[in-house]
């Protein structure tokens, strides 16, 4: 059987490497992607959740607006990226450092 | 005390009085006044005045006269002594340009020896003892531009302070033992010496009591005084260099007066001398008289031989005191005063006279030195005649006073040696030695000065004729007289060959003698003596005025006599030398050891502060600097996390959420 467990552990397996990705990648898109990871993983959490409510099946339902809201949170981040690109002309986030501690 | 205006008066008058009338007047007028004194006293009972001098304490020092036989006798004597040296200064010194100083010098030696004899207290003695050590000390560097001058009355004044040194000891002694120094306390009839005895060991006095040694030590305290003063061997050594005074000084100070006092000093304190002390001081007077004539065979300058001469006569005088006959060590005192300065009176006009042909001949010779006289007598007669008189007092020939106090020692040398046991027999027998020598070498100095050719004549070129040596003027030659008469017996006793007659004896100590007296003694001994001076003169005679001379002149023997047997030399290396080379490695010490000890202790302290430094700077600081980079080092590795990169912010933010997860979790 398939139990909840599977779905908990996929999830979390997602998570982690979106997480690796946000914090080890030298592309700014690559980030966006891990982002991109950690919002599909919790989604698929959500969804894997949504079998305990027969009733209303809000897992699900939330499911769709997470992926509205992820899509929204993309386009945000491309248009900040972009921006970015025109300013310092490089999209390695190790060279965006201005805010250092000098 | 005229003596002492006349020294006041001089000093402050200075150059403009040379002609010493007033000293000549104090000196007269205490010759009056000791002579009257000594009328009035002798044989009768002695006078004393005191007065409160200071307290110290319980005990209170007072000052005073004390006038008895034997004080007023030197009392006289010295005054008698004095007034005929005086008059012949006038004459010998004249011309000089220091003479206004030489008689306020000589005013201060009469006062300060005049002082001495009539004090009544051991230490007003003793100050008028130093007095007169410093007007000798003053007189014999007269000529203060000549170098052996000023050698010779430092080395008089330094041994003569080694006496001081004694007689301070003997006080110090005197005074822990009888609590007073007082003579007539000490000495007087019922005097707190003859209240003491030696008690078990011990010496006991009715005021304290000592351990016995201290009676002897005492007593050799004082000699040792007498002997730097009197110039006892070894300390003997200043007396033949303070010839470099002017010879009326060393007439009265060096052959009468002040060598006296060491035999004064011991008379008054002689029942302070233990049997063991008397022994010693015997022994030494006998050491001297026999190396002082043997010295005296050997010299050449008539001073030095009349100076020897003086220290062997005093010889005979501790000796007399050692073996308890001290009033014939008085006696000789006495008779050795006149002549012995009429020796020096003489000896000086004939000094006189060669220092007046060296000048007007313009030739360099020594005017002091035999060898350069000779013949002599047909120039000066009158001095010759009296010289001759005082030799044969000195040599002890019959009809001289000088005969009647040597024999009076001589004899009771060997009455004493026989009472006492055969091996003391040497010390009579070396007096009869040392007489037979003294006849021999005055004998010399006669012959080679007054008799034969006068030897500088080859030298003169005729010159003899012009500028003649001549007699000695008259103000010279009428104190000589006047001594000359002293020497002869009448003024002593009126008998010429015993002595026990004599006044002067049976003043000083009239009880009999504790040795018994022998009649064989006091008819061979006089024979010996008289045969053998004569025998003296006869090869002196032979080998001086005839030539007929065996020895050869440079042998050993003489050249020892001549050199006063290195005893000179020897304190220079000894002593001299000893002290300055201790001086040298005081000096040494004190830059290498002691400073090297302040400097090793400044270079420890220095040594000190640098490793504090060193502490200081990289152990304390670098402890605070290392807690302030430490801080430092882990603030910058915080701070590192502000990088400016966004991932090592999200990666921060995962971090914080895991522990806080793992927290949740698990605790």
């Amino acid at each position: 059987m398939i139990t909840l467990t599977h779905f908990l552990v996929v999830s979390a397996c997602i998570f982690s490497i979106g997480l690796y990705t946000v914090l080890s990648k030298k592309n700014a898109i690559m980030i966006l992607v891990g982002i991109e990871l950690m919002i599909n993983a919790a989604i698929l959490n959500f969804v894997a959740f949504g079998k305990y409510d027969k009733v209303s099946y809000s897992g699900q339902i939330f499911a769709l607006f997470a992926i509205v809201l992820a899509a929204a949170a993309v386009a945000v981040g491309l248009a900040i990226v972009l921006n970015v690109y025109r300013h310092y002309n490089t999209i390695n986030p190790d060279e965006v450092n201005q805010l250092k501690d000098k | 005390m005229s003596p002492l205006a006349a020294f006041l008066y001089q000093s402050l008058l200075g150059k403009r009085d040379q002609s010493g009338i007033v000293s000549l007047l104090a000196i007269a007028l205490s010759f009056t006044g000791g002579g009257l004194t000594w009328f009035t006293i002798w044989n009768n009972a002695p006078v004393t005045v005191q007065a409160d001098w200071f307290t110290i304490g319980e005990t209170s020092f007072k000052v005073g006269i004390l006038l008895n036989n034997l004080s007023t006798l030197m009392l006289f004597l010295v005054p008698t002594v004095a007034l005929p040296v005086h008059v012949y200064s006038r004459a010998y010194m004249k011309g000089d340009p220091g003479i206004h100083r030489y008689w306020m010098y000589l005013s201060l030696f009469c006062f300060a020896m005049l002082g001495l004899v009539i004090m009544d207290s051991l230490l007003l003695m003793y100050v008028f003892w130093e007095l007169v050590g410093f007007a000798s000390y003053l007189l014999i560097g007269f000529w203060f531009t000549r170098e052996t001058a000023i050698q010779a009355n430092k080395k008089a004044f330094l041994v003569n302070r080694i006496g001081d040194l004694g007689f301070l000891i003997g006080l110090a002694i005197v005074f822990t033992q009888f609590k007073t120094l007082n003579l007539v306390d000490l000495f007087g009839d019922n005097g707190l010496l003859y209240q003491s005895a030696i008690v078990d060991g011990l010496w006991v006095s009715p005021v304290n009591s000592l351990p016995q040694i201290w009676f002897t030590l005492g007593g050799l305290a004082f000699f040792l005084a007498a002997m730097a003063k009197s110039a006892q061997f070894p300390l003997h050594v200043w007396l033949p260099d303070a010839m470099e005074g002017p010879t009326s000084v060393s007439s009265l100070i060096h052959a009468a007066t002040m060598v006296a006092a060491g035999v004064f000093l011991l008379a008054t304190v002689f029942p302070l001398f233990s049997e063991s002390a008397l022994l010693f001081i015997a022994i030494i007077g006998t050491i001297t008289a026999a190396s002082a004539a043997y010295f005296a065979l050997g010299q050449y300058d008539i001073k030095r031989i009349l100076a020897f001469s003086t220290i062997s006569q005093l010889g005979f005088m501790m000796v007399g005191i050692g073996i308890g006959t001290w009033d014939a060590a008085l006696f000789h005192l006495t008779t050795h005063a006149f002549f012995k300065c009429l020796l020096f009176l003489s000896a000086g006009a004939v000094i006189h006279e060669m220092a007046h042909l060296k000048t007007h001949s313009q030739l360099d010779f020594d005017p002091q030195d035999l060898r350069n006289m000779g013949g002599l007598r047909h120039y000066m007669p009158k001095t010759f005649v009296l010289m001759s008189i005082a030799s044969l007092a000195l040599a002890g020939f019959p009809l001289t006073s000088g005969f009647l106090s040597k024999d009076s020692i001589v004899i009771s040398s060997f009455e004493w040696a026989l009472s006492k046991g055969n091996l003391y027999l040497i010390i009579p027998l070396s007096l009869i030695i040392v007489s037979i020598l003294t006849a021999f070498y005055i004998g010399r100095l006669l012959f080679k000065a007054f008799f034969g050719e006068f030897r500088l004549t080859n030298q003169l070129h005729g010159k003899l004729h012009d500028h003649p040596l001549h007699e000695a003027p008259k103000t010279m030659l009428m104190p000589m007289f006047v001594l000359g008469v002293f020497c002869l017996f009448p003024l002593f006793s009126f008998n010429p060959f015993s002595y026990h007659d004599s006044w002067l004896m049976d003043g000083l100590l009239s009880d009999e003698y504790a040795f018994a007296p022998s009649h064989i003694a006091h008819l061979i001994i006089p024979a010996i003596l008289f045969l053998g001076s004569v025998i003296g003169w006869i090869i002196g005679w032979k080998w001086y005025v005839q030539h007929r001379y065996p020895f050869n002149p440079a042998n050993p023997a003489l050249k020892v006599s001549l050199n006063q047997g290195y005893i000179n030399q020897f304190y220079d290396v000894v002593f001299v030398k000893g002290t300055l080379k201790l001086a040298q490695f005081c000096y040494w010490f004190d830059r290498h050891v002691v400073d090297a000890f302040v400097s090793l202790i400044q270079s420890i302290v220095l040594s000190i502060s640098q490793l504090s430094v060193w502490i200081d700077k990289y152990i304390i600081d670098g402890f605070v600097n290392t807690v302030a980079s430490v801080t430092y080092w882990t603030g910058h590795q915080v701070r590192l996390v502000q990088n400016g990169k966004i991932q090592t912010a999200l990666y921060s933010v995962f971090l914080i959420v895991l522990l806080g997860l793992i927290y949740l979790l698990f605790f």
